[in-house]
């Protein structure tokens, strides 16, 4: 503070240093425009006390806000990853998920029975769309503020599940097909192993950046939508994998044992369980004491 | 966001044309009689800026002017216009009051 300066200017030592950064020359030049307009210092002084605890309590609530959204996005992630890789990859391989054919021989008998083909779809399409609209809205405030903040780590952070899934996919092609020895069941099992720990690694990678940046208020905005639609679509798919699950099975269409269904929807329930549990308790938690995640 | 009183107050300053702090202290004193002091000015500027209804203007000195946003003087607007109402329903309605 120089001396020419009226003495409420000290007082803009109690803003938050972001704060001060941003407004305190503004706010400074002010202060000696009203002082020398003829405002009294004392009321001047105890506004702007009041005016450091307001921007304290704020950036302590946005803080506080930024890590509760952080932390049930990850763990919505998490959720939607393992739910989407069990649904996608195992519900295929085991041949769990109705066929339009399936279906159409199951309505006559059951026409209560909704057409969870059909749910099945429309779900998936609904969480690949909050997916991909969540995924690029970060990346772009991610790699703006790697730019800011000259963070190469980011760019190859965010490069990791791409090359994953460009490799990973590559060499699917080169696998032997039709033979089944098994130096090539070896090869199929530990390739899907693979895959399995590169979607792990990719998800990490993703998490990292998420927990390294700071991202924009309407970021996360996006990003708690996204994460309500990922978890509503989870609810929505398990339900109707059981509904036709449990269909089939009560029909004349079925044939062979029910375990691979039992546990694909299992860990489709408790993945689902788990994203509406992180969601409810990011809301609920109260203020001072992050949730985890 | 809340309408508080300096919120509102500086939108409607801004609302004829860009103005930096001291200017805003002094309309605000002239059309509405409030003193907002500095703290209170500022909390209320650095929220409408969060909030993107008012935004910083280039300056070439250290006081840099604000402009209300198209989004801020819609906000404002519709404010002012359900404020209207409630207010012109209340005159009305003191005007219908019994005299003792």
């Amino acid at each position: 503070m120089r001396k020419d300066q009226p003495w409420p200017v000290a007082l803009l030592s109690a803003y938050p240093a972001d704060w001060r950064a941003r407004y305190g020359d503004e706010l400074e030049l002010l202060i000696a425009d009203l002082r020398a307009g003829g405002r009294a210092p004392i009321p001047m002084a105890f506004d702007l006390l009041c005016g450091a605890v307001a921007a304290w309590v704020r950036i302590e609530r946005r803080t506080l806000m930024s890590q509760r959204s952080r932390n049930a996005l990850i763990s919505v992630l998490w959720s939607w990853v393992a739910f989407a890789a069990v649904a996608a990859w195992f519900g295929h391989d085991l041949a769990i998920y109705p066929s339009a054919l399936k279906v159409a021989q199951i309505d006559p008998s059951h026409p209560a029975v909704p057409d969870a083909y059909h749910v099945l779809l429309a779900a998936g399409a609904v969480g690949v769309a909050a997916t991909a609209l969540a995924a690029i809205t970060f990346a772009i405030n991610a790699i703006g503020y790697a730019r800011r903040c000259g963070r190469r780590s980011t760019f190859v952070l965010m490069a990791v599940p791409v090359v994953i899934a460009g490799g990973w996919l590559g060499g699917l092609r080169l696998l032997p097909a039709g033979n089944f020895t098994v130096g090539n069941l070896t090869l199929a099992v530990g390739w899907l192993l693979l895959g399995v720990a590169g979607i792990a690694g990719s998800t990490q990678a993703v998490v990292t950046v998420i927990r390294s940046t700071e991202f924009s208020e309407r970021t996360w905005r996006i990003g708690g939508v996204a994460a309500a639609a990922v978890t509503a679509v989870m609810v929505v798919a398990t339900g109707a994998t059981i509904t036709w699950g449990v269909a089939e099975r009560a029909s004349q269409v079925h044939r062979g044992d029910a375990s691979g269904w039992l546990i694909v929807t299992a860990i489709m329930a408790v993945t689902t369980a788990r994203a509406v549990i992180a969601l409810i308790g990011a809301r609920r938690e109260p203020a001072g004491k992050p949730v985890a995640a | 966001m809340d309408f508080t009183e300096p919120v509102v107050l500086v939108l409607t300053s801004l609302a004829d044309g860009p103005k930096h702090g001291y200017a805003l202290a002094k309309d605000i004193e002239d059309f509405a009689g409030a003193k907002l002091g500095p703290g209170t000015l500022y909390g209320a500027l650095s929220r409408l800026e969060d909030r993107g209804w008012i935004e910083a203007l280039p300056s070439d000195d250290r006081r840099r002017p604000y402009r209300i946003t198209a989004a801020g003087a819609d906000c404002l607007a519709k404010h002012l216009k359900a404020a209207q109402r409630v207010a012109t329903t209340g005159l009305s309605r003191l005007d219908l009051r019994p005299t003792i």
